[in-house]
Parts: structure tokens; C-alpha cells; sequence
């Protein structure tokens, strides 16, 4: 077991039975919340960070497209086990401590998006000489990058003044919707052979030596 | 790999050296982790003391919280690490934002600590490192912890520690990049926004304090240390010559033996602090020489001290 996706082959392309669990996950999880970002934008008309909602439906469809275009799938008999077991877990929770179930359902939405920008970090399991010109290279490398911009969506709205009565209640939801991705994450790698760290994270092949940061 | 335990989270630490002896506690810098203080470890362990390191809630193998995370939980996790020290004297030092927290503990715990060493530290926003901090934060947003690492690079190490690296400088971002999560980055950055000065609670740090500054150094100037200084009663401002924020890192081996000198002439009762300012030497063994006193240190123009 090891910490990125991999054997390459000769030139540097990740093996197809990973790009297609890989693609598949990513798919059924962004997929989802473009989903669930139709059915809440409607609602949300008036709220200042509709404009990034808007937005962010668009990318999370781009997202399903780039992967169904950048992937050489394979035939992976247990796929449809998988995506209908991912499925389940992205339905709508109830939110503990929150009567108000248009908000529960908005602020879930909210914490499954931020799981999932921030939880899978898919450059992450890049080896270093992974082909950087493949498609699926550089679809996962741009899927990450995109995460970091529309995780903002959700920090603003989670963050926000409006839900600061009901804090203990957001960040319970948001810590238990990160838990539950990292782990259908990770058992996701598990059965392609990626390792995950202490943190969640696939295990860097090399220990970090330099950080110039503040 | 041990953990600690603040409320539901976990916080990574690392403890190494002799059980018995002093100790040093090092705490990191904004986005680094544990393993940057492998040649601390190393230095100090050979010089006697126990070295305590961890990583921060929000990074490396800690746990990420979420949404939220509070200075106030940091300077808990760092208590709890201390407290697994025992009774023994304890120096700490921390880097940037582990010097803010190292700050805030030795405030509010000084009889815990023997020594305290701030590096590159601040007790207050200035309005530039105030805007610099915003646009630092509007870059991971927008382009994430690729073009932080692309800010901080050049702001805070030099051409001596560049040039060579220029080549190999993806691979140096790559796995400062690995163990960063973006969200939780912004968190800790975030952790700043209702941030309030501390500069008129340092009286109460009652032990002896070396503050390291390097002489370039461009995010936390020398009038940041210099309200250090002044405001901690048993201090000593040191000027790490030809060195930036980050000196920790480009000058490791001169700053590990800087850190066991202060703590060693502590034990000794031979530290002098009187809010003194001094200038470190070029290598690790070299003597620590006065700053002129009748210049000022605060110009990088040679001008004759104003008397206050």
C-alpha cells in the first residue's frame, strides 16, 4: 500500500482501474451537490452569497463533465455498489439542534460542500512524475483548484453572522460531514491501494523539510 | 505517533531527549509542521535537553478543525504538551505565529516556563503586516496554497537561500503544499480577524526572554520586536545578521545553538537581559557582540541614538 495513485505506467499515466474509482467518487459526490444546489438555489434568491451558490452549481457540473471526458474508464465490476452506497451518504442529514428545516437543509448542503472541497484533496495523490500533459492529471489538478475557490461559498455562509446563534450546531454538522467524506474517501483509496495518513490525506512519499511561511 | 486530546481533537506532538534536564517546547510558524524542527531536535538533544514539538491544530497531523479555531485553543493544545513535561524548567520558543502563541502562554503561565524565546514573533498588527496579512489571505482564497507558498518564498528567505534552490523550487513547494489543507490554512489565518494586541499584557511574562529578529526581515520588521523589547521587562532583542522572516529554516544550525546558549546561560544565572539589543553571529559557536549603543537599531541608515 502506498501514498499516491500509481504504478505509473511507462509514461507517467495513473492505472485505469484507479482513474475510474477515482472519476467515479468524484463524480457521484460533485454530482451530488450540483444536485442539491438546484434544488436550494431557488430558496436563496435574496441571500448575499447566492451569487457564489449560483456559480458554484455551474462548476460542480463542470466537474462531473471534465471527469466523464478525462478518464480512461475500465470495466470495474463493484462500481455500481460503490456509487449507490456514495449516493446514500450524500442525501440530506436533519441537523441536530435546528427546528427550522429550510435552513437544517441549506446549512447541510453548505457542510457537504465544504467536506467535500476540503476533505479530497485528489492532486494530492499525484506522484511526482505523474505525466502532467494527461488529462486526468490534469483534471484532478484542476478539480482541487477549484475546490479551494468555491469552498469560499460555503465559509461564508457558514461563517456568516446570520447562523452565528446557531454555531455549536453548524460546526457539529460541518465536522460530521467532513468525517463521513474523509472516510468514504479513504476506504475509496483503501481499495485501490492509496494509504491515507493521520490526517486524512494520502501519506507524501517524502518528509517536508522546507516551509519559508510566517 | 502520540496525540493529545483538546475536546474532540487531536493534536500531534513529539517528544525527545533525556527525561530528565531541561526541556524545549517549539512551537511552528503559520504553515509549517513538527518534522521543520528535525534539526532542533537533533542540536538540542545533544546539548542536554528534552524537545517537545507538535503540530498546531489546523496542521500537519493534528486535526483540522473545520470551521472554527481560536488562538485561545492553540495556546491550550501548547499547555497540554507542557503539562506532559512535568516539573522541570522549560524553555519555549515558537516562530511567527508560534511566537504570538508562545507570547500568549508565557503570559498567562509564565511560572511554568524557565525562558522564552520569540522568533521573527509580534504582540500587535501593524497596519502593514495587518494589509499584508488580508492580501496573504485573499491569495490562498484565490489561488491557493500554491501562491501563498509563491508569496512567501521571496518575502521571507534570501537570495543565498534561493538562488541554489531555484531549480528545484516545485519540489520544495510540493511538499510544504502536501501537508497544508487549504481550508484549514484559511482557518488559522482567520484566527487573526478579531485579533487584539497583546502588547500591554507582555509585563507579565516573568522570565527571561531572548526575542530573535532577522535583519531583513520584511513581514515582521524590527519595530514589531522592538515593542517586544520594551514591553517585556527581562528581554534581550538579538539581530540575526543577513537573515529574513524565516531564518529558522535558512539558518537553523547558528539559531539551535542560539536557543541552547540562552537556556544554558539561564540555568547558570548568567543571562542579562535588561531589554539589551545585541547582534547574533554569522555562525553557529561565533560571540554574540552589543549593538553600538550609540546607534540606532532601529535604521538601517547609521544614525546616532535618540535619547528618550
Amino acid at each position: 500500500m502506498i501514498g499516491s495513485l500509481g504504478p505509473l505506467d511507462p509514461i507517467g499515466r495513473i492505472p485505469t482501474r484507479q482513474q475510474t474509482r477515482v472519476a467515479a467518487f468524484l463524480i457521484s459526490a460533485h454530482g451530488a451537490l450540483a444536485r442539491q444546489l438546484a434544488f436550494t438555489l431557488p430558496r436563496q434568491m435574496s441571500a448575499s452569497w447566492q451569487t457564489e451558490l449560483n456559480a458554484q452549481f455551474y462548476r460542480e457540473s463542470e466537474i462531473v463533465s471534465l471527469l466523464v471526458r478525462a478518464t480512461s474508464w475500465t470495466v470495474d465490476l463493484e462500481i455500481p455498489m460503490l456509487v449507490a452506497s456514495w449516493e446514500v451518504a450524500w442525501l440530506p442529514r436533519p441537523v441536530s439542534g435546528l427546528s427550522d428545516r429550510a435552513l437544517a437543509s441549506t446549512i447541510d448542503v453548505a457542510a457537504l460542500g465544504h467536506a467535500v472541497h476540503g476533505a479530497i484533496r485528489p492532486a494530492a495523490l499525484l506522484p511526482d512524475k505523474a505525466l502532467a500533459q494527461d488529462p486526468f492529471v490534469m483534471a484532478l489538478r484542476r478539480i482541487e483548484f477549484e475546490s479551494g475557490r468555491m469552498i469560499q461559498a460555503q465559509i461564508l455562509f457558514l461563517k456568516g453572522q446570520d447562523l452565528l446563534p446557531y454555531r455549536d450546531a453548524v460546526n457539529t454538522a460541518v465536522e460530521d460531514r467532513h468525517r463521513q467524506v474523509r472516510d468514504l474517501w479513504g476506504d475509496m483509496l483503501k481499495g485501490i491501494g492509496v494509504e491515507r495518513g493521520a490526517s486524512g490525506q494520502a501519506v507524501p512519499s517524502t518528509i517536508p523539510r522546507h516551509e519559508p511561511n510566517p | 505517533m502520540p496525540f493529545l486530546a483538546h475536546g474532540s481533537y487531536r493534536i500531534r506532538y513529539e517528544l525527545e531527549g533525556p527525561d530528565d534536564g531541561p526541556a524545549y517546547v517549539l512551537v511552528n510558524g503559520l504553515t509549517q509542521y513538527a518534522e521543520l524542527w528535525a534539526g532542533y531536535r537533533t542540536a538540542l538533544v545533544a546539548r542536554g535537553f528534552r524537545v517537545a514539538t507538535f503540530d498546531l491544530l489546523g496542521q500537519g497531523a493534528s486535526d483540522k478543525p473545520s470551521l472554527f479555531v481560536s488562538q485561545d485553543d492553540q495556546v491550550t493544545a501548547l499547555g497540554l504538551l507542557i503539562d506532559q513535561l512535568g516539573r522541570r524548567p522549560i524553555f519555549l520558543g515558537g516562530i511567527s505565529f508560534g511566537g504570538l502563541i508562545a507570547l500568549r502562554y508565557a503570559i498567562a503561565c509564565s511560572h511554568r516556563l524557565a525562558g522564552l524565546v520569540a522568533m521573527s514573533s509580534f504582540a500587535e498588527l501593524s497596519p502593514q503586516l495587518l494589509l499584508l496579512g488580508n492580501a496573504l489571505r485573499t491569495g490562498l482564497i484565490l489561488g491557493g496554497t500554491s501562491y501563498l507558498q509563491d508569496l512567501l518564498l521571496p518575502m521571507n528567505l534570501s537570495d543565498a537561500w534561493l538562488g541554489p534552490q531555484l531549480a528545484n523550487l516545485e519540489a520544495v513547494k510540493r511538499q510544504g503544499w502536501l501537508t497544508n489543507d487549504v481550508y484549514a490554512l484559511q482557518n488559522l489565518m482567520e484566527s487573526f480577524l478579531d485579533f487584539q494586541p497583546i502588547t500591554p499584557q507582555l509585563g507579565a511574562i516573568a522570565v527571561p526572554t531572548m526575542i530573535l529578529n532577522g535583519e531583513f526581515d520584511f513581514l515582521t520588521p524590527r519595530s514589531l520586536h522592538e515593542s517586544l523589547r520594551l514591553h517585556i521587562p527581562d528581554s534581550a532583542l538579538v539581530i540575526i545578521p543577513h537573515a529574513y522572516h524565516a531564518f529558522t529554516l535558512e539558518k537553523a544550525e547558528l539559531t539551535a545553538d542560539l536557543l541552547a546558549r540562552f537556556a544554558e546561560d539561564v540555568l547558570a544565572g548568567k543571562w542579562k537581559g535588561g531589554k539589551s539589543v545585541w547582534i547574533a553571529p554569522d555562525e553557529a559557536g561565533g560571540a554574540l557582540v552589543p549593538f553600538p549603543s550609540d546607534q540606532d537599531h532601529l535604521r538601517a541608515i547609521p544614525r546616532a541614538t535618540v535619547p528618550t
